[in-house]
């Protein structure tokens, strides 16, 4: 009986990846065509088959040297922006004085274009891990706090209420009541950030690393080595989508009431 | 003031929006005794709720006072002798139904006279006087609209609350359900003496449960009648079927009608 059950739960899974998969595999095979049949210069426009073969060769000294560090700085990046976004939250949702202040430099923040503030960074900071964490962190921080904000503020009037006849402490609304309402919106911003938090640290490497994916394909691409290019580029959106679903499944064991996922 | 327990109601008005807002109650005055159980019936909109959370000491009236046991509202709300069952269940989505009704055991820790190794218990005996064993690991999102009312009524009543305040809790529920669950308010009320102040739609219901039922006027809410109901306690389902409770039912069903109250009208026999 279990057995049963169990299979068909992996079959769901299965069905439920197989169209885009298949997309997928149809656009690779399409592009390898139009590779082939136009007869574009290789080194500009490398087949898939020629990305995998790069994959094949140079992909595990790619993850280990390179790749692991671009992911060390995101996911850095994103528990620091992550944490210091929900602070700000908090303290939003408690002082409405101090989020008509700050709000708005909030919004300042996120407007700064990432790739001139990378570059400063570097300068200040050198060829170190701390400017790319701090890029990412940066990144990161702006859609956690406009969810978490929402969140905090999503509990009804009622529920209040209901605290009150109980007659609550603040501690204990806000632990009790503000916080798991909050919760469906701040998984939503965290899973926006795991994506961004990549993006954050590759851009970051650009400006000023000597290692780590962004490094690797800045590099590639003085030497018009478009097949490693393309190798990174597969690479860090493989660990990016990684990324993105190990918070997909944490949000899947905290959210476990029904119609609590905002985007289900 | 009163005696301990009761609910003394001095001139109370409420006006939302300021002076050019909505009057929603204007000058209510009454006088609830220690383990009375009072029915408030009215057209709606005409500020039941608004009365409940200003005896709940939720909300400030505009003017008038309420005393409960002696103390101000607040006070009395501050040391937890009401319990409230709001018009819309209010359960937490991520509690399932047993954690929702143990949310007060939680709250108020020792404050909770029910406190303790059996609170669970305490609160799984609730749950089976609602109709609802058997439905304690379910979540509010899996239960229909009926069923989370009870559960917010064995909340309310799961810290063993001095004053009951009730807006509209059966009114979700199919006759047969509304019936038993009114006899077992009437157990639970003649065995812990609670005042209690119950909101309804239903005349009917009201004169089954209540010592006194209190009928206030389409906006501003005033109090148009206070009726003495005349059956004994312990009561019977039975008592329904006796001529003077169709003829009180009559009576007070004459005041509801009002001259813009055209839906009210067309029900009438
Ligand atoms: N917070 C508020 N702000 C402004 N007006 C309000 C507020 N709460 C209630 N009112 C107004 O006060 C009046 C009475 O509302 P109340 O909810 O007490 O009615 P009710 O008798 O409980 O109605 P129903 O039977 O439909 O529940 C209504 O006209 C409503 O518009
Ligand atoms: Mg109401």
């Amino acid at each position: 009986m279990s057995s049963i059950r169990k299979r068909s739960r992996v079959v769901d899974v299965l069905l439920r990846v197989l169209p885009s998969v298949v997309i997928f595999a149809l656009c690779l095979v399409a592009w390898e065509l139009w590779v082939n049949i136009r007869d574009v210069p290789a080194y500009l426009y490398p087949s898939p088959s020629d990305i995998g073969k790069e994959l094949r060769d140079e992909g595990l000294s790619l993850a280990v040297d390179d790749l692991r560090w671009t992911m060390t700085e995101a996911v850095l990046g994103f528990l620091l922006g992550s944490a210091v976004a929900l602070f700000t939250g908090i303290v939003f949702v408690h002082a409405k004085f101090l989020e008509r202040v700050f709000f708005p430099w909030a919004i300042v923040l996120q407007t700064v274009p990432i790739v001139a503030v990378a570059p400063l960074l570097t300068i200040w900071f050198g060829f170190t891990l701390t400017p790319k964490v701090l890029i990412a962190a940066l990144i990161c921080f702006f859609p956690v706090l406009v969810n978490a904000t929402k969140g905090l503020r999503s509990i009804s009037s009622q529920a209040v209420e209901l605290m009150s006849i109980l007659s609550a402490s603040k501690w204990s609304l806000f632990w009790r009541v503000r916080i798991p309402s909050s919760l469906p919106y701040v998984f939503a911003g965290l899973k926006v950030a795991s994506t961004l938090s990549v993006i954050g640290a590759i851009v970051a490497e650009f400006t000023g690393a000597d290692r780590g994916i962004g490094f690797v394909i800045i590099q590639a691409s003085y030497r018009l080595d478009t097949r490693l290019m393309f190798a990174g580029i597969a690479l860090s959106s493989a660990a990016g989508v990684v990324f993105f679903n190990i918070i997909g499944a944490l949000e899947r064991l905290a959210l476990r009431w029904p119609d609590a996922r905002l985007d289900r | 003031m009163t005696s301990s327990g009761g609910i003394a109601i001095e001139g109370v008005s409420m006006q939302f929006g300021g002076s050019q807002g909505v009057t929603a109650l204007d000058g209510i005055d009454l006088n609830i005794s220690g383990g009375e159980f009072v029915a408030i019936v009215g057209p709606s909109g005409c500020g039941k709720s608004t009365l409940l959370r200003i005896v709940g000491g939720l909300l400030e009236p505009t003017s008038g006072h309420v005393y409960v046991g002696g103390k101000t509202s607040g006070q009395a709300r501050r040391d937890v002798e009401f319990g409230f069952v709001f018009q819309q269940p209010t359960l937490f989505p991520w509690l399932r139904v047993l954690g929702n009704v143990l949310l007060p055991d939680r709250v108020l820790g020792r404050r909770n006279p029910n406190n303790g190794p059996n609170s669970k218990d305490i609160a799984q005996e609730l749950l089976r006087d609602v109709g609802l064993e058997g439905f304690e690991d379910h979540y509010p999102g899996q239960i229909s609209g009926g069923m989370q009312q009870r559960v917010a009524l064995a909340r309310a009543l799961s810290y063993g609350p001095n004053t009951l305040l009730m807006d509209e809790p059966f009114g979700a529920l199919d006759e047969f359900t509304r019936d038993r669950l009114n006899l077992q308010l009437l157990e639970v009320c003649n065995k812990t003496g609670s005042t209690v102040l119950f909101v309804t739609h239903s005349i009917q219901e009201a004169i089954f449960l209540a010592d006194r039922v209190v009928m206030l006027s389409p906006r501003p809410g005033r109090i148009t009648r206070v009726a003495e109901v005349p059956f004994p306690k312990p009561r019977t389902l039975e008592i329904r079927y006796e001529p003077g409770f169709a003829a009180l039912a009559g009576e007070l069903r004459g005041l509801l009608v009002g001259d813009d109250d055209i839906e009210l009208a067309m029900n009438q026999p």
